[in-house]
């Protein structure tokens, strides 16, 4: 599409990322997610073991209650391989949003004005609006992403080409939200009209979605008009007729039973628990009876031991995610039954990949 | 526009990671600064490699250059494969030692997800 030009005026990265502004810029990012993948994504493992010892040589349990995980923690930072580890993290996650946001700052008159152009042209649509009220919740500047999703108008930009660092190389071409896709749930009479994807952000899993229902209405919704706006821009580079708007998904502008399937990607550990409770309520009541509701996102601390709450805590304190504890802890499989939905056997193990899924029940 | 009528709903302001602060990690904050500063280091070097090869390349395929083709044009297929291998043996080499005291330098990059 002419209109996208300027966001692809070097190409795309990994199939479907705006290239950076410059060679430098794409060398430097490339050197920090190699970083990330060696320093700390292949570091998990061993170091999870490493942690539980240091825990069970102190004597203490694994019970992942509040009391423990304090004290883990206390216990663990003491160590110079955890202190390493995560200054290494901060760091890095410092550097490549730095580099990101000075890149695309290089043109971002033209990437703005590009945004504007996209919205008079389709399939699809985008609708926002200046009188929007953001819940303050909104605001976190996740991941430590400069001005959050809310406050920085390269937001889509920004969020788009660090979940290409974030994630290791695992979201190129669309692969990661491919497979979340490939795993949502199909209402059991097999209908499928109108599908929701809440807190779609840039899109990703929406365009996912369209891929596999191609005749399907699709709906993308989130609290930024930023997001939207980029969301937009990246799905007519595809020709995919998809509507994004900005609304809340705790008070969806949408009339009773009118999905088929409903979809949320890792969104619910982005909000406080009070929210999710709104969110599962809304989407209970826009999902037709028999629809489906895919919930993809971190397993709840039930199925977790305090290592793994540790490791929220700290991502929560250093990385931008202040409603990530609240959120495993609240175990939402368990708010999702309160509610009213038909709950289906769910793997934690499985928690990026495949979701809690819940019906609307038909009666 | 900020909904302050959603102030109601938690305490949010004071979870962690909410403002974003200025962490240290080390009782001795220099230490923080010297990590910063060598994966700073390794990354400037990275850029200068990389230019270089890029540079290399372009001098031995049309033994001309511009500025301009340094800072837009991407190296071909087959160097931006063994530059992205090049890169991790580099990032091994340099800051895997950061965690031998359990063997993590060995463990398998990949594995994110």
């Amino acid at each position: 599409m002419t209109t996208n030009k300027a966001i692809y005026i070097r190409g795309k990265t990994a199939g479907v990322f705006p290239s950076l502004s410059s060679r430098r810029d794409e060398a430097y990012v490339g050197f920090i997610e190699d970083a990330r993948n060696v320093l700390l994504h292949a570091q998990q493992k061993p170091l999870s073991e490493y942690c539980r010892h240091m825990i069970k040589d102190a004597g203490k349990t694994l019970n992942s209650d509040q009391k423990n995980t304090a004290e883990a923690k206390d216990l663990l930072m003491k160590d110079n391989v955890l202190k390493t580890y995560y200054r290494v993290k901060r760091t890095l996650q410092e550097s490549f949003w730095e580099c990101l946001r000075n890149s695309f700052d290089m043109r971002k008159n033209d990437l703005l004005q590009a945004l504007d152009d996209a919205e008079s042209i389709g399939p699809g649509s985008v609708e926002y609006s200046s009188e929007f009220l953001t819940p303050e919740y909104a605001n976190t500047e996740i991941h430590i992403q400069p001005g959050g999703n809310v406050n920085e108008p390269l937001s889509g930009f920004l969020y788009d080409y660090g979940a290409k660092v974030f994630m290791g190389g695992a979201a190129d071409n669309d692969m990661l939200s491919d497979m979340q896709a490939s795993t949502v749930a199909v209402p059991k009479d097999g209908k499928v009209k109108r599908i929701l994807d809440l807190g779609c952000s840039a899109g990703v899993t929406t365009t996912a979605m369209k891929r596999i229902y191609p005749d399907a209405e699709i709906w993308g919704i989130d609290f930024s008009s930023h997001m939207v706006r980029y969301a937009h821009a990246r799905a007519i580079e595809n020709n995919y007729d998809i509507n994004f708007k900005q609304m809340l998904a705790e008070d969806l502008n949408f009339e009773d039973n009118n999905f088929d399937i409903i979809v949320a990607n890792l969104l619910f550990h982005e909000v406080p628990v009070s929210v999710s409770k709104k969110i599962l309520s809304e989407t209970l009541r826009v999902l037709r009876p028999g629809g489906s509701f895919t919930l993809i996102d971190f397993p709840g601390d039930k199925n977790g031991d305090v290592y793994g709450m540790f490791f929220g805590e700290m991502d929560a304190a250093d990385n931008g995610e202040p409603f990530l504890p609240g959120f495993v802890r609240s175990n939402v499989e368990d708010i999702m039954k309160e509610t009213g939905f038909e709950m289906e056997v769910y793997d934690p193990s499985k928690s990026l990949l495949a979701g809690r899924i819940g019906y609307k029940p038909i009666n | 526009m900020i909904d302050d009528k959603s102030k109601d709903l938690e305490n949010f302001d004071n979870l962690p990671g909410f403002k974003r602060g200025n962490p240290t990690y080390f009782e001795n904050e220099v230490i923080d600064h010297l990590i910063d500063i060598t994966l700073e280091l390794g990354a400037e070097l990275w850029v200068v490699k990389d230019r270089l090869a890029h540079l290399e390349e372009i001098l031995s395929n049309e033994n001309k250059v511009s500025l301009n083709s340094l800072d837009n044009d991407k190296p071909s297929e087959e160097l931006q494969k063994k530059l992205n291998n090049e890169r991790i043996q580099l990032i091994k080499r340099i800051y895997g030692r950061l965690y031998s005291k359990y063997g993590g330098e060995s463990a398998d990059e990949k594995s994110a997800i």
